[in-house]
């Protein structure tokens, strides 16, 4: 270890999201097995593998919805469950798109965007509210945003969620899994909001089996299988030439149709 | 006969005035204080720490598990021992908000947890800190759950104040008794008293079921 000023990690190259050696239990099943993932600044990482493997797991430690067992994880240059880093700061500069939206069904729209920018942002409410039309307006809601979460459809939910994390002008984005619960028809709407954001440039981390959407924004899949990482390549080499037997078995499964 | 005592009766009425006040200041009082400190008790019952969530489950568990008239006793006649004076007014506004207290901490503690773990996770990912997830986003959820058994329960606690007629405060039913003894028609001054409860019981009965039907019918506009 060189000496280090500040008594921090070794920084030599630190990207947005970095996971050094992590491990992670629930019970006695390592749910996440050594795992080590560097994450550029406006890099998309899409994370695939099948049901169980950690994916989902493995973005929720970043903004610690799950604590990690040991190991280093450091996000935006602080390490998570170090007594210096503040994490309730640290979580208004990650957006959170969860699988089932987990809008707040006694909010409108606009209340749903607006919440944490009033109150952990302490932007004027004014101003919070006309950011949160143009960024209802910008996912195409902008005639939605007095519509309650139950009157919206799950694609439009979706939407809605996707821009309460814009809200809050994050440096990361995290999707875990945000189209599973779509039926069909209400997955582009969603995917293309997400291109559209990843396009701006933003950090991402995607949890998703939507291979279309791998290949259009991202620079980089990461396969997993049993709580670690198997593989990782551009979606171009991930997509043609799998290299392990579980990422093509992988692959043969959810492109089969 | 039933004329005279009818005469009496009427002529008691500055008495049973005086008593439904009491009955009627005993209630709100300790239902406001008791309100507060059951919200406070099941925030803390479901807050991350299990010690207090532990002694504060064995204190609910204690009041529930034994008799109100038992509580009022033990306040009015064992806390003077260890040099606590109490008027009886005070024990009782004490004994009524304690029960109160206990019984809306379980209210409050099953609402708040029929919360979706996916709301507080929501409402964690975008940085609100403990007390403005509790306000802005598990509460007003959990309201839907708590309003119209905690409206029931104050029906409930109204009708125990009663019990504080032991102690020797003049409400409502130590009023039945003094008159009783003037006018020995039991019948007549107890179905009285019934009915002064009553009336103040009744618009909160309905206050309950209106409560009721209106969440649930909102629940269909609102929902996951």
């Amino acid at each position: 270890m060189t000496s280090n000023p500040k008594g921090q990690a070794n920084m030599t190259k630190t990207g947005m999201i970095d996971f050094r050696g992590v491990n992670k239990w629930f019970g006695a099943l390592n749910v996440l097995k050594d795992i080590t993932l560097s994450v550029e600044p406006r890099e998309v990482v899409v994370v695939c593998g099948p049901s169980g493997s950690g994916k989902s797991t493995l973005i929720r430690c970043i903004n610690g919805l799950e604590a990690i067992k040991d190991g280093d994880l450091i996000v935006d240059g602080q390490r998570l469950g170090d007594p210096a880093t503040n994490m309730t700061r640290l979580r208004t500069e990650i957006g959170f798109v969860f699988q089932s939206f987990n809008l707040y069904p006694h909010k409108t729209a606009l209340e749903n965007v607006t919440l944490a920018p009033i109150h952990v942002r302490r932007i004027p409410r004014a101003e919070a509210e006309k950011d949160g039309r143009e960024l209802l307006a910008k996912v195409g809601l902008g005639d939605k945003v007095d519509a309650y979460p139950g009157q919206l459809s799950g694609g439009q939910q979706q939407r809605v969620a996707i821009a309460r994390c814009l809200g809050m002008r994050p440096k990361i984005m995290l999707f875990d899994e945000p189209t599973s619960a779509l039926d069909p028809e209400m997955i582009s709407e969603v995917l293309d909001v997400m291109v559209a954001v990843a396009e701006e440039g933003m950090t991402m981390m995607v949890v998703t089996h939507e291979m279309g959407f791998a290949r259009k924004v991202a620079q980089r899949v990461v396969f997993m299988d049993a709580g670690a990482i198997v593989e990782s390549g551009t979606p171009e080499e991930f997509f043609s030439h799998p290299k392990t037997d579980r990422s093509r078995a992988f692959l043969s499964k959810i492109l089969r149709h | 006969m039933i004329w005279q005592q009818l005469q009496s009766l009427a002529g008691s009425y500055p008495l049973a005035l005086r008593g439904l006040g009491m009955t009627v200041a005993l209630s709100l009082i300790s239902l406001v204080l008791g309100t507060l400190l059951g919200f406070g008790l099941g925030i803390l019952r479901t807050g991350g720490n299990r010690l207090i969530s532990a002694a504060i489950g064995a204190w609910v568990d204690l009041i529930r598990g034994t008799p109100f008239l038992v509580q009022i006793f033990l306040i009015f006649f064992i806390l003077p021992e260890l040099g606590i004076e109490l008027d009886a007014f005070t024990a009782g506004i004490i004994a009524l908000t304690n029960l109160a207290a206990c019984f809306i901490c379980e209210i409050v503690a099953a609402g708040i947890r029929s919360v979706p773990t996916g709301q507080v996770e929501a409402a964690l990912a975008s940085g609100l800190s403990r007390w403005q997830r509790m306000r802005q986003v598990v509460l007003p959820q959990a309201m839907r759950i708590v309003l119209p058994p905690l409206v029931g329960q104050y029906v409930l606690l109204i009708k125990d104040s009663s019990v504080v007629s032991a102690i020797g405060l003049t409400d409502l039913t130590r009023v039945g008794w003094l008159v009783v003894q003037r006018v020995p028609n039991g019948l007549l001054v107890f179905f009285l008293v019934g009915l002064g409860y009553f009336i103040v019981c009744y618009p909160l009965i309905m206050l309950a079921r209106r409560l009721e039907q209106r969440i649930g019918a909102a629940h269909g506009e609102v929902q996951l």
